[in-house]
């Protein structure tokens, strides 16, 4: 039997690879994919969640709803954050993080 | 008309501008700005008619309470002043963007704050997470592409990927803190997560995670430590409308969700009111003492305004961890939305005298402010005002927003948190005071005389008289918010 | 609108206008005139027996109010104020409008913080005055930038932090005896009747207070930004923050924390610490001052030991000695404006404040060594001059029977006097020497001091006929004040 626990730790896995994806890739596409796991990770908590928080034995809703805009602004995100990683990567010729070094101080 | 179809009029014809700048090609090339503008204004004046009923499908996701109202409005009035500041730029924008000709245009950068200004004012109102994590990804988006905008330009670029990892990284954190709430709780509204953190059927250790997740989510948006590190590199890279607007109006936003969500989580009978008020405490202090601290060094003006914000988001912070305080009567969303009151009239004036002097070929170094009292004593008296301000001086705005802080700090015994910030504070005189000690000195011989147009001079009158009002008499202001809060605890 | 708020704001009015254009030498005398002369309206009023007061809550809660009002003290303060800012305006010569600006503002703000009767309003003015002294310092303050600059930060830190520690000191007085309900003095004088703090807290919070107020009197050992201040000030700045400013620190002691902390100041510790301080005022400060050997600094140094003798008088408590406290406030401040504006005009033609390349002036100015006289006799104390009055009665209020017997044996307190006695001493020594050195003796070679035309020395004559009436008629000041301090005083 699959119990709350497990979706739980599956979910808390996924947001723990997606972060300290984040933390030490260079490559920022790869950054980028790892924030959307850490997105997913939300997702699938907020599901289960939602499953085994019964009213009059039918699933909370309101949880559900919020995954739907979740995955909505994920791929808005997507849509402007890929622009301008390809804007970044015309000037630059690369996307590894270390050559973004103009601001410092 | 009620105060959310305002909003929906906004968003309606902020679509209809882009509309009209891509299917018209004809159009000359400051019909947006203005169109922009008058719609804002227009806004700005319904808001002031606006009723505060909401419809019954709406209701438990959306409420107009007074404090609503007083974001609402700051948002528009955020906006306005940072479109005002954007006309100002505009010759910068244009010449990173390679629309310099007169048949260009770069409209969106004029629409697109319209439409983080209906997220904004959306946020005013949000009664649920759900509703609360829509607009502030609206903001956030739009803000990507905003602080990205002068695209040809390395730094604008480079602030633009920073803000995007590190946004997307905190609406993850975000999103999972509210997943974590959700599960502890049972519910998205705010007043059901202030009815159950006090049951005792209420997992505190799951409460704890998705009340830190959540805090380090928004920390991320307000800039509280040590979640800061995004902002002085963004605000320095940014074009400098979008600082202004990114540091007030996404800032306030992030506040007004801050001040609901803590006020959710420190409901009578909390099991976790003191982490949650111990965990805003110190990262007030710290906060404050960073961005104080690192100031000191900074050379480049518009650098040096994001520690500023940093240091000014640290003692908001103090003031949500201190709560209200019967012995002074002050409020907490009070004083939090007061000293926002105080932070945007010298934020954006400092903003809007660095867009008019850069247009103008004076960088934003400290150098470069040598003899501007001879080249223009408009500007090096609004500067001076405004810097003044910043640091807090008696008989300006930022005084009065510093103090009500640590008398509500006072009034809770924090003498250790209030002599932390007092150091920032005074830190602060050191460096705000470099700008105007610049200003009024003696400049080269080849300096010629500035210009600014009419707009500038008189937004920044109105400003620099803002905050000489909110100074001597911030009485009017107060009774403005002393309606909100009856309002609140009525409806809370 | 009333008279007092009318005679604060209209200094910031003018220098606002000549902020955003307006023809500043016009503005700035007819400011100061028409000050002069509503100050004495108000003197006249308060003298037929008229309550000057006016409130405007300008926060409720916590309640914060404009208020103004004028007792006897406020009004010899407020005498000063506007006579020395005549005097400093006068000054100003083919300078910037920026030295008009600042000049009303320092004027404005000391106004402001002598008339507010609203603690939070009484140190905002303060503040409003303190940050023009301070950017003229380092815009146009004597000496090569590097210096000047470093002058500025110095006087900047000293007085920022002494700041600070005020408003801890303040916020202390409003937490414990106002329990945070107001910042307004009348009412926390009468609930500090009521609530009757223990001693030992009233001693610590006096001692702040002290530090505080202190570091802007340039109390020993805060004193050290003073000397090179006034040495690098524009003259009219040196004027105004010498004359009037200064005096704020002193004004706020006897007029808050006297009334409010009467056990603390009473206490041993907080007595001895602070005749230790007063002591070093006078003597460390004296021998400092005899080894000057310009006139700036000398000036700058002599303001500071000067400052000994009003903490002397403070710390007596007796009704005479802080009689004798206000009136010397009133005749240094004049004394000292005076001072400095002869120094400016000698620095001005000649270039030069040392004493070793000066001499003989006396014979082409006639008119400035007279005037050099009357500052240099009146600050010894002189009798007839209006600084005598005032250190006799402070000498003598330390021997009042109130600050305790002499048959068990000299206190403390008697031996600062006699201390403060040697300080007579050493100040004539050095303002002595002082106008021998500059006016007299053999002429210096290429330097021509030419004497001031004729429409210079109206408020020359001003500031010496002040002195000579305040001296031959003290009455006139002590009358204002009289029966104000008795209860501080038991």
């Amino acid at each position: 039997m699959i119990t709350l626990n497990h979706y739980l730790v599956v979910a808390a896995m996924l947001f723990a690879i997606g972060l300290a994806g984040v933390v030490a890739r260079r490559n920022i596409l790869t950054i980028y994919m790892c924030l959307e796991m850490m997105l997913s990770a939300a997702n699938l908590t907020l599901v289960a969640f939602s499953r085994f928080h019964l009213h009059d034995g039918l699933p909370d809703y309101h949880a559900q709803a919020l995954v739907f805009f979740t995955i909505t602004v994920a791929a808005a995100e997507v849509a402007v954050g890929l622009a301008i990683i390809v804007a970044l990567y015309r000037a630059r010729q690369s996307v590894d993080v270390t050559t973004v070094t103009k601001l410092q101080g | 008309m009620s105060a959310h179809n305002i909003e929906i009029a906004l968003a309606v014809a902020a679509v209809a501008l882009l509309g009209l700048d891509a299917f018209v090609p004809t159009l000359k090339r400051d019909i947006i700005p203005k169109l922009s503008i008058g719609l804002v204004g227009l806004a700005l004046l319904a808001m002031f008619f606006a009723k505060g009923d909401t419809p019954a499908y709406l209701a438990s996701y959306y409420r107009i309470d007074s404090i609503a109202m007083f974001y609402k409005v700051f948002a528009l009035v955020a906006t306005l002043a940072a479109l005002i500041i954007a006309r100002e730029a505009d010759p910068v924008i244009a010449h990173f963007t390679g629309t310099e000709g007169p048949s260009t245009r770069i409209a969106e950068f004029y629409i697109l704050p319209l439409i983080v200004c209906v997220g904004l004012m959306w946020m005013a109102s949000a009664q649920d997470l759900i509703s609360v994590f829509v607009p502030l990804e609206l903001v956030t988006v739009t803000f990507y592409v905003l602080v990205a905008f002068a695209r040809r330009s390395a730094v604008s670029l480079e602030a633009g990927v920073k803000y995007l990892i590190l946004g997307a990284l905190s609406t993850g954190i975000l999103v999972y803190g509210i997943a974590w709430i959700y599960g502890a709780t049972g519910s998205m509204t705010f007043a059901g997560i202030a009815k159950a953190v006090g049951a005792a059927s209420t997992s505190k250790s799951a409460l704890i995670v998705g009340a830190a997740l959540l805090l380090a989510g928004l920390g991320f948006k307000v800039a509280a430590a040590p979640f800061h590190v995004w902002v002085p590199d963004v605000y320095q890279g940014a074009p400098t409308p979008v600082t202004a607007f990114l540091s007030v109006g996404s800032k306030a936003g992030a506040f007004i969700v801050l001040t609901r969500a803590v006020q959710a989580l420190t409901a009578t009978g909390s099991q976790i009111s003191g982490e949650v008020q111990t965990t805003l405490l110190w990262s007030g202090v710290i906060t404050i003492l960073f961005g104080s601290l690192a100031a000191i060094t900074q050379t480049q003006i518009k650098r040096l305004l994001g520690y500023s914000s940093i240091s000014h988001a640290g003692f908001i912070l103090l003031a949500l961890a201190a709560g209200d305080s019967a012995r002074f009567g002050i409020s907490s969303e009070g004083v939090v939305a007061f000293y926002l009151a105080t932070y945007l009239p010298m934020t954006m004036l400092g903003f809007l005298l660095l867009a008019v002097l850069r247009s103008q070929g004076v960088a934003e170094e400290l150098s470069q402010l040598q003899g501007l009292s001879k080249r223009s004593p408009g500007m090096a008296f609004a500067l001076a005002v405004a810097f003044a301000s910043l640091a807090g001086l008696p008989l300006t705005a930022g005084f009065i927003g510093k103090m009500l802080v640590f008398l509500a700090a006072v009034d809770k015994g924090w003498y250790g948190a209030v002599g932390l910030a007092v150091v920032g504070a005074a830190a602060g005189f050191y460096y705000y005071f470099r700008p105007i000690l610049a200003a009024y000195s003696a400049g080269k011989p080849e300096d010629t005389a500035l210009r600014w147009s009419l707009p500038a001079k008189a937004t920044a009158a109105v400003l620099v008289l803002a905050i000489v009002t909110l100074g001597v008499y911030p009485k009017a202001l107060q009774s403005a918010l002393k309606q909100n809060i009856v309002l609140t605890s009525a409806g809370k | 609108m009333s008279l007092l708020e009318i005679i604060i704001l209209l200094p910031l009015l003018g220098a606002a206008l000549i902020g955003f254009g307006a023809p500043a030498r016009l503005v700035g005398r007819s400011v100061a005139l028409i000050n002069l002369l509503l100050g004495g309206a108000a003197l006249a009023l308060l003298q037929q027996g008229k309550t000057l007061a006016s409130s405007r809550v300008v926060l409720d809660t916590p309640k914060i109010a404009f208020s103004v009002g004028l007792d006897g003290l406020s009004a010899i303060m407020l005498l000063l104020t506007v006579l020395v800012t005549l005097a400093a305006i006068w000054q100003i010569i083919d300078k910037p409008a920026i030295y008009y600006t600042a000049s009303l503002l320092i004027s404005g703000g000391a106004l402001g913080a002598f008339l507010s009767t609203d603690l939070f309003f009484m140190y905002g003015f303060h503040e409003l005055a303190l940050i023009p002294t301070l950017l003229m310092i380092a815009i146009h303050g004597h000496g090569d930038a590097t210096t000047r600059r470093g002058i500025a930060w110095k006087i900047t830190v000293y007085l920022g932090v002494g700041s600070l520690i005020l408003l801890a000191g303040l916020a202390a007085l409003v937490i414990y005896i106002g329990q945070g309900a107001t910042f307004d003095l009348g009412y926390l004088t009468q609930a500090a009747a009521n609530v009757k703090l223990p001693a030992a807290t009233q001693g610590w919070i006096f001692f702040i207070l002290l530090i505080g107020f202190g570091t802007l009197v340039s109390l020993f050992p805060m004193h050290s930004w003073a000397a090179p201040a006034y040495a690098s000030a524009p003259t009219p700045v040196a004027m105004l923050h010498a004359g009037v400013l200064k005096k704020f620190g002193l004004y706020g002691l006897i007029k808050v924390a006297l009334p409010l902390l009467p056990l603390g100041a009473k206490l041993e510790w907080v007595q001895n610490a602070l005749l230790l301080m007063l002591v070093g005022n006078i003597i460390v400060i004296g021998l400092v001052t005899i080894h000057q050997d310009r006139l700036d600094t000398l000036l700058g140094n002599s303001s500071v030991m000067h400052m000994g003798y009003l903490f002397l008088g403070l710390a007596a408590g007796s009704q005479i000695a802080l009689n004798g406290v206000v009136l010397l406030m009133f005749a240094h401040g004049i004394s000292i404006a005076l001072l400095f504006a002869i120094c400016g005009k000698l620095r001005n033609q000649l270039g030069t404040l040392q004493f070793d390349k000066l001499g003989g002036l006396a014979a082409n100015a006639p008119f400035l060594s007279l005037m050099f006289a009357f500052g240099a006799f009146a600050s010894i104390g002189l009798p007839g001059l209006a600084n005598f009055a005032g250190e006799v009665m402070v000498f003598v209020g330390t021997f009042d029977p109130s600050v305790g017997s002499l048959t068990s044996g000299l206190k403390n307190i008697h031996w600062a006097t006699i201390f403060g006695l040697w300080g007579v001493v050493m100040s004539a020594v050095y303002m002595l020497r002082a106008y021998r050195k500059l006016f007299f003796g053999k002429p210096s070679s290429g330097l021509f001091m030419s004497d001031l035309v004729s429409s210079q020395r109206l408020p020359f004559v001003l500031l010496a006929v002040v002195l000579l009436v305040a001296g031959c008629y003290p009455g006139f000041l002590t009358g204002l004040i009289h029966g104000m301090f008795v209860t501080a005083a038991n």
